[in-house]
């Protein structure tokens, strides 16, 4: 058993998809953001709605946990899921070199092709300059965001650390994903959660809900192999696990399969947010926090799967 | 809270333009002698923009053995059943589920992203095909398929720092003990996305690349990959493996100034630097080596000197600072991996890498940067940086390991 996590605050934004100059529905809380954290800088315009959802989850995250903005200090940094959320932008960055050639190719629109921008956009606004890492794991980018995280803190790497994904999922996505038979198929849509983790018993900013574990694995059994790893890190039985709630999955039925394989007999609910890829593992977290099962707040296991990065597996239990 | 100095390095794998085979020797050999592999951009028609210069792998090599889609995939292959052969790990050896892979990469599979836009693909199932490729986390995924490694399987895009979190992330994972054998780098690929992207911002240059010269033009694309593998020095000891170094010290630290440009002083570098030593209870006195980032940019090469001297002080006179991207051009994701590559056959042979092409310092860049010639001396310590779009920073302290 390691050391629970606590999930200091927490931001959760959901927003229509869409492109560039498309309403994404949050314009009026966007512009209060932005002005109270460039007050004595130069206006941000920001563009696209990933980085919307993005700086909204943050700022929802942070204001939670009591922590002054713009931060500038080294001591917390961000550690974010991304993938699927910026290929909309790469393909219409490519379809002007298409249509154009080398004057199509604008200066402005590709530094936003690199993974690494949303947190990059998070660290310029809020003033976090401490580790800064993105990574690209699909349905599991956000879990295994959320994963670095727990690690980095159990180790000693850091005292706070914000961690979780964003996505904006793009019609044009959809379709590729149907092509290659994908299961991330679903409506169009946008959607960032991120946490604020400290240690349990540090000093971290009050809360109550916890992180207990997180287990990943890879291969014919991605999934048996996350929740094991996973209810073993937490140091939690599988009798004890009061629930089970499912972010995206490559395949339901090997999820059912695992669950009841390590002895796990609750019901498994699946995430209203799982069409949200790189944002879903850790909306489903949040729900699961938030939402006690049979009244009580017992320890809930979240799982999730992607076709080519494995499977990841959480426990959460939600503050007394 | 350090990383113990029990995670070891006992196989690397690399292939870069200068070793189109991947024969690291060969690699090692040519980067010594000065040689420099920026020539003219063969893998795309690039006459229509006013830069036509990249270091590039043959792909009539890499086609051999798999699909004109994935040349970063396969150029991930060949780095990195190199390096698992130089530990002398033979494939289903171990504990799959003990066993992963870090990759750091920035473009991943986009070239088959580019043929999918391009209408190339004939009909529905080779547009699917494409698209298995395409993923940025693909190539990490296809790597572990071939393996069998069970056990953790990142990708990690942190622009061209991208290569060093891997390998700093994955030296994490081995030193708390959830994974024994990880295999850690980085790997990218030119293609015309990039290219153009890098045009359109006007910091490439028509002809060579000129790291800390007066006389500088800019960066020049390139590609590769380079692989490590990670274990536990008792795990090393145990199996008799050749141990070529210790991951030390790792740190990431953010501008958090802006989205392309670095700070202007380095706060950010000089920060990771600092941590990552710290990180390895090493003193600054202690760095005999520094594997610069080393872009060619103004920007780049001003910051950078500037965070080498905050960051170690007085000794940043005496230390020996080279850049490898004169002869191979910038990998981005494989960047920082093939930097670690370097330091650790400085420290095995006893000689640092120059920087090519500097015949004319520039005055604001005044610190020992090993120009043109290679230099034979002891290495025990040395420190390797990278830093990124998005402000991203972040430093390797790899020192010298007693087999």
């Amino acid at each position: 058993m390691n050391a629970p996590v606590r999930m200091a605050g927490v931001g959760i934004v959901r927003g229509p998809g869409g492109r560039p100059g498309e309403p994404g529905g949050h314009a009026s809380r966007l512009a209060a953001t932005l002005a109270t954290l460039t007050r004595t800088g130069p206006p941000i315009r920001l563009a696209h709605p990933i980085e919307e959802v993005a700086v909204l989850a943050v700022h929802e995250a942070l204001s939670r946990s009591g922590i002054p903005m713009p931060y500038q200090s080294d001591d917390l940094g961000v550690v974010l899921g991304v993938e699927e959320g910026i290929d909309g932008i790469k393909a219409r960055y490519y379809q002007g070199v298409l249509a154009e050639g080398p004057l199509g190719a604008s200066p402005l629109t590709f530094p936003l092709t690199t993974p690494n921008t949303i947190a990059a956009r998070i660290s310029v606004l809020f003033g976090l300059r401490g580790e800064t890492l993105t990574v690209g794991g699909g349905n599991v980018a956000g879990a295994q965001a959320l994963g670095l995280a727990v690690r980095a803190l159990r180790d000693g790497y850091s005292a706070l650390t914000l961690a979780g994904g964003v996505t904006c999922v793009e019609q044009e996505f959809l379709e590729a994903a149907s092509l290659v038979g994908r299961s991330e198929s679903g409506q169009p849509g946008g959607g960032a959660c991120l946490f604020l983790l400290g240690l349990q018993g540090s000093a971290s900013p009050a809360g109550g809900d916890r992180l207990l574990g997180y287990g990943e694995g890879f291969g014919p059994s991605d999934v048996q192999d996350a929740i094991r790893a996973c209810l073993e890190d937490a140091g939690v039985p599988a009798r004890a696990v009061g629930a089970v709630r499912t972010a995206a999955v490559c395949d339901w039925r090997s999820v059912v399969q695992a669950v009841r394989g390590a002895g796990i007999g609750v019901d498994i609910a699946r995430s209203p947010s799982s069409g949200l890829c790189s944002a879903s593992f850790p909306l489903a977290v949040a729900e699961a926090a938030g939402q006690p099962a049979s009244g009580t707040r017992v320890p809930v296991l979240v799982v999730g799967s992607d076709c080519l990065a494995g499977a990841a597996a959480a426990v959460v239990q939600g503050g007394q | 809270m350090a990383v113990p100095e029990g995670v070891v390095v006992t196989g690397l794998g690399i292939l870069s333009p200068l070793n189109p085979e991947g024969d690291r020797e060969r690699f090692w050999t040519s980067l010594c002698a000065g040689e420099a592999a920026v020539g003219e951009v063969r893998s795309f028609d690039a006459s229509g923009y006013p830069y036509r210069v990249a270091a590039e792998v043959p792909r009539d090599r890499l086609r051999r053995s798999g699909s004109q889609d994935a040349p970063a995939l396969r150029m991930a292959e060949a780095a990195f059943d190199r390096a698992l052969e130089h530990a002398g790990i033979a494939p289903g050896t171990g504990n799959p589920r003990r066993a992963g892979i870090v990759v750091g990469t920035v473009m991943g599979g986009t070239i088959a992203g580019e043929r999918y836009l391009r209408g190339e693909c004939a009909g529905e199932g080779e547009a699917a095909g494409a698209l298995e490729n395409y993923p940025l986390r693909a190539i990490a995924a296809g790597l572990a398929r071939k393996t069998g490694f069970a056990g953790p399987v990142l990708t990690v895009s942190t622009a061209c720092a991208s290569g060093t979190d891997a390998i700093g992330i994955a030296s994490r994972r081995i030193a708390s003990g959830k994974a024994d054998l990880l295999v850690a780098g980085g790997v990218d690929a030119v293609c015309e996305f990039s290219f153009s992207g890098f045009s359109a911002l006007k910091v490439m240059t028509a002809d060579k690349v000129r790291p800390f010269s007066r006389n500088r033009t800019g960066l020049a694309l390139g590609e590769g990959a380079a692989f490590l593998v990670l274990e536990r020095e008792g795990s090393a000891r145990r199996r008799g493996a050749v141990m070529l170094g210790r991951i030390a010290g790792y740190a990431s630290r953010c501008d958090a100034v802006h989205l392309t440009a670095p700070h202007r002083e380095g706060r950010g570098l000089a920060a990771a630097a600092a941590a990552a030593l710290c990180d390895g209870r090493c003193r600054p006195e202690e760095i005999d080596y520094v594997s610069a980032h080393g872009t060619g940019t103004l920007y780049n090469d001003w910051m950078e000197t500037k965070a080498i001297k905050a960051a170690l002080g007085s000794h940043a006179r005496r230390v020996a600072v080279s850049s490898v991207k004169g002869a191979v051009g910038h990998p981005f994701g494989a960047a920082g991996a093939i930097e670690a590559v370097v330091c650790l056959l400085a420290i095995r042979d006893g000689l640092v890498p120059p920087t090519v092409h500097l015949e004319e310092p520039d005055p604001e860049c005044d610190l020992d940067f090993v120009p043109n010639r290679a230099r034979p001396m002891a290495v025990r310590s040395a420190l390797s940086l990278s830093a990124g779009f998005g402000g991203q920073n972040a430093a390797l302290l790899i020192r010298w390991a007693e087999s």
